[in-house]
C-alpha cells in the first residue's frame, strides 16, 4: 500500500501547486489590472495638470509682461523711472 | 454457429468505426495543434496576427515638449495641452447634432456638411485640430457616433512678436521648422511613447494592453537672453523705424565678459501665435541672418593694426590736409578739413583721409590681420538656421583702393552679430568670445586672445573720445554712465554700385566704458529724411537702449558730488 500511495501524494501536491499557481496568476493579473486603471487615473490627472500649468504660465506671462506693468505703473499707478539728477546711490 | 459467425463477421466493422473515430479524432487534435501551438504556414503565429490586425492598435502618447525660457525662467514658448477632434466619415453620423455640433466648432452647418462630404468614404478626417480642452470635451459630450479625440500639444509664444525671430516657431505637428525651435527641436521634443490597447468592432477602445514605449518628455531650454531687455529693445526699435522711417532694424546687445547674447531684435518682426500673414522677411533674425558692410565701425580696428605695428600711438600725428586724398582714380573726401591730427582723433572723427594714410602706410597684411583675428568671416557658431559667417575677402593681389576701402570697412560684410563680438574683445580688455544664445552656468567665459590689454584699454580711450564733444556720436551719451563707441554710414549697395540716397546706419557701443558689462550694436537700413547717418540716427537709439539696459542689470550710475549727498543721507531717514 505504501508503495503506491508516494505518487498519489506527488500528483496531489502538484495538482496543488497548478491550482495555486493558478490562482496566483488570476490575483497577479487582476492587481495588473487594477495597477494599470490606477496608472491612467494618474496620466489623466497628469494631463489636467499640465493643462492648468501651462494655463497659468500663459496668464502669469500676459498679466506679468513688460508692456502691462509699464502701462500699469505709468498709467495708472503714476510712476516713472527717476531721471539721473533725482537718483541717489547708497552704497551699502 | 451462425451467430458466432456474423459475429465474427461483423467484429471488423465496429473496429473500423473505432478506427475512424480515432483518426478523426487524432485529425481534429492535428489540426488544433497546428492552429494553435505547431507554426506552420497559417498555424497559430498567422492566426494570431490576423486577430492582432483586427483588434489591438497602438497609440502613440505625444511627449510634452520642453519649455523655453529667457535666463531668468520667464517662458518664452510653451506647450499646452490641447484636443484634437477627429471623426471616421463611415461611422459619423451627424444627423440631429448638425447645428449643436457646427457650433461648438465655430463652423456653419453648411459647412461642416461640406467637410463631412468631401471626405466620405475615407476612414479619416480632422473635424478641428487643436482645441481648448473645455471646449473639444463639451464636443464629445454630444455622443455624436464616429467622433473621437486625440490628444496634442500646441505651443504658445508668451512673449510673441518681441523674441519671435529668435525663438522661431513649430509647424502645427509640433516640429520645430524656425529659429531655436528647429536648431533645437530634437533637445525640446523628447520621445513619444506608445500604448498599444484592444478596440472593438467601432473602432472604441475597450481596454489598455499596456505602455510599449515609455513617453520621454522633452528638455527645458534657457537662453541667455533677458526678457526685460529684450522688451526694451523691441520698443526702441520700433520707436527708430517709425521716427527714422528705416526699412528694417537690428539691435543685439552682448555681455561683454560671457559672450552671452542678452537681447537680439529684428524689425519687422511677426506675431508667432497668429501666423496667417507672415512673410519671409519678418522671420529673419537679422541680427545673425543678415549681413552688411560695417563701414566706419571698422576704423578701430585698423587703428588696432596700425598700433600693433609699432609705428604709431593714439597720438601720433597725422596731417588731414586738405580734407581729401587721392586713391588711384578715386578722390576721399573728408566732410571738411580738420588738418594735423592725432591718431586717436582720426578715429573720432571718422577721417577718410587720416584712415587712408595709416592704410597705405601699414600694408594691406596687417588690417587684414587684424579683422580676421576679430573674427570677421568666421561664423559665430551659434547653431542658429541660417546664420551667415560674413565675408572677408582675400585677394592675391591688392590694389591701393582695395586696400584702403577695406581699412574702412568697405568691401568686407558682417553681420550685426559679429560687430558686436569684435567690439567686446575692446569690451573685455582683448578677449574674443565666444558668443552663445543660450544661458552660461558659469561665469569663467571662454575665448580666445587676439589683442594685448593696453591695446583694448587704449582703443576704449578712444571710443570714449568718440562721443565726447569732438567726436561723431555726441548723441550716444547716456546721463549717469561713461560710454564709447563708433559710428558707421554705409551706401548701400544697388544695381550700379554704391548707391548716394541709400545708406545703412550702424553705432557699436560699449558701456560703461570704464568697467564695460554690455555691447550693443544698433542698425537701421535705409533710414529717411536728413538724419541718415550712424551718429543721427543709430547712436541715439543706443544712448536710449543702453542707459534702460545699465539700469536694468544694476550697475551704479555715476553721480556728481554722491559723495557729499550719500554722507548727508546716512544720518537721515533713507531716501526713497
Amino acid at each position: 500500500m505504501s508503495v503506491s500511495l508516494q505518487p498519489l501524494l506527488l500528483l496531489l501536491a502538484a495538482l496543488l501547486f497548478v491550482l495555486a499557481s493558478a490562482f496566483a496568476i488570476i490575483s497577479s493579473t487582476h492587481q495588473s489590472r487594477s495597477l494599470y486603471a490606477d496608472l491612467q487615473d494618474i496620466e489623466a490627472e497628469r494631463w489636467y495638470l499640465e493643462e492648468e500649468y501651462s494655463r497659468l504660465l500663459l496668464e502669469q506671462g500676459t498679466w506679468a509682461s513688460h508692456h502691462r506693468i509699464a502701462q500699469e505703473a505709468g498709467a495708472s499707478l503714476g510712476l516713472e523711472a527717476p531721471p539721473h539728477d533725482r537718483t541717489r546711490l547708497v552704497s551699502p | 454457429m451462425s451467430a458466432g459467425r456474423s459475429a465474427q463477421s461483423y467484429r471488423w466493422r465496429a473496429w473500423v468505426v473505432l478506427g475512424l473515430v480515432v483518426l478523426m479524432f487524432l485529425l481534429l487534435i492535428g489540426r488544433v495543434l497546428s492552429l494553435q501551438v505547431l507554426d506552420m504556414g497559417r498555424g497559430a503565429q498567422f492566426l494570431q496576427h490576423q486577430g492582432d490586425l483586427r483588434t489591438v492598435r497602438t497609440a502613440e502618447l505625444p511627449a510634452y515638449r520642453g519649455l523655453i525660457t529667457d535666463r531668468r525662467g520667464e517662458p518664452l514658448a510653451i506647450s499646452t495641452p490641447v484636443i484634437s477632434l477627429w471623426a471616421d466619415p463611415k461611422e459619423l453620423e451627424i444627423g440631429a447634432y448638425l447645428n449643436e455640433l457646427a457650433g461648438l466648432l465655430e463652423l456653419t452647418p453648411g459647412e461642416l456638411e461640406q467637410r463631412v462630404e468631401r471626405y466620405a468614404g475615407r476612414r479619416f478626417m480632422y473635424l478641428r485640430r487643436h482645441l481648448v480642452p473645455a471646449q473639444a470635451r463639451e464636443v464629445l459630450a454630444l455622443g455624436v457616433p464616429g467622433v473621437r479625440s486625440q490628444r496634442e500639444y500646441r505651443r504658445f509664444y508668451p512673449a510673441g512678436e518681441v523674441a519671435a525671430q529668435l525663438v522661431g516657431m513649430t509647424n502645427v505637428d509640433g516640429r520645430g521648422v524656425a529659429g531655436l525651435e528647429l536648431a533645437y527641436d530634437e533637445w525640446l521634443s523628447g520621445r513619444p511613447g506608445q500604448k498599444r490597447y484592444l478596440k472593438d468592432l467601432r473602432g472604441d477602445a475597450v481596454r489598455d494592453i499596456g505602455i510599449v514605449e515609455e513617453v520621454q518628455p522633452g528638455r527645458n531650454l534657457q537662453l541667455a537672453i533677458d526678457l526685460r531687455l529684450q522688451y526694451l529693445l523691441h520698443d526702441e526699435l520700433s520707436r527708430a523705424v517709425t521716427v527714422t522711417g528705416a526699412e528694417a532694424g537690428v539691435i543685439v546687445t552682448l555681455d561683454s565678459q560671457t559672450g552671452e547674447i542678452l537681447a537680439c531684435v529684428s524689425h519687422p518682426d511677426f506675431n508667432p501665435n497668429n501666423r496667417s500673414a507672415v512673410t519671409m522677411s519678418q522671420t529673419r533674425n537679422r541680427a545673425l541672418t543678415d549681413v552688411f558692410e560695417p563701414g566706419s565701425t571698422m576704423k578701430p580696428l585698423t587703428m588696432v593694426a596700425a598700433l600693433e605695428s609699432g609705428r604709431y600711438s593714439p597720438d601720433t600725428i597725422i596731417d588731414t590736409s586738405p580734407g581729401r586724398i587721392r586713391v588711384g582714380r578715386k578722390v576721399l573726401p573728408d566732410p571738411r578739413d580738420y588738418g594735423e591730427i592725432s591718431l586717436a582723433r582720426v578715429v573720432q572723427k571718422s577721417s577718410q583721409v587720416g584712415i587712408t594714410k595709416v592704410s597705405l602706410d601699414i600694408g594691406q597684411e596687417p588690417v587684414w590681420d587684424v579683422f580676421q583675428r576679430f573674427g570677421l568671416g568666421e561664423p559665430t557658431a551659434t547653431g542658429f538656421p541660417g546664420e551667415s559667417s560674413g565675408l572677408l575677402p582675400q585677394r592675391p593681389r591688392w590694389r591701393p583702393i582695395e586696400q584702403v576701402t577695406l581699412a574702412f570697412g568697405y568691401g568686407l560684410t558682417a553681420t550685426p552679430l559679429q560687430i558686436a563680438r569684435a567690439y567686446a574683445v575692446f569690451a573685455n580688455g582683448g578677449v574674443l568670445p565666444d558668443v552663445t544664445l543660450l544661458h552660461r552656468d558659469a561665469v569663467a567665459a571662454t575665448g580666445k586672445r587676439i589683442i594685448d590689454t593696453r591695446t583694448a584699454r587704449q582703443l576704449r580711450e578712444v571710443l570714449h573720445g568718440v562721443t565726447g564733444e569732438e567726436g561723431t556720436a555726441r548723441r550716444a551719451r547716456i546721463a549717469g554712465y561713461e560710454v564709447g563707441g563708433k559710428t558707421g554710414t554705409v551706401h548701400k549697395v544697388g544695381a550700379g554700385g554704391y548707391l548716394d540716397d541709400q545708406y545703412v546706419a550702424l553705432f557699436a557701443g560699449i558701456a560703461p566704458i570704464d568697467n564695460p558689462r554690455v555691447v550693443t550694436v544698433v542698425v537701421l537700413d535705409r533710414p529717411k529724411g536728413d538724419n541718415y547717418g550712424g551718429g543721427a540716427a543709430a547712436a541715439p537709439v543706443f544712448a536710449r537702449v543702453a542707459g534702460e539696459t545699465l539700469r536694468l542689470l544694476g550697475v551704479a550710475p555715476q553721480l556728481d558730488e554722491q559723495e557729499d549727498m550719500l554722507a548727508a543721507s546716512t544720518s537721515e531717514e533713507p531716501v526713497l
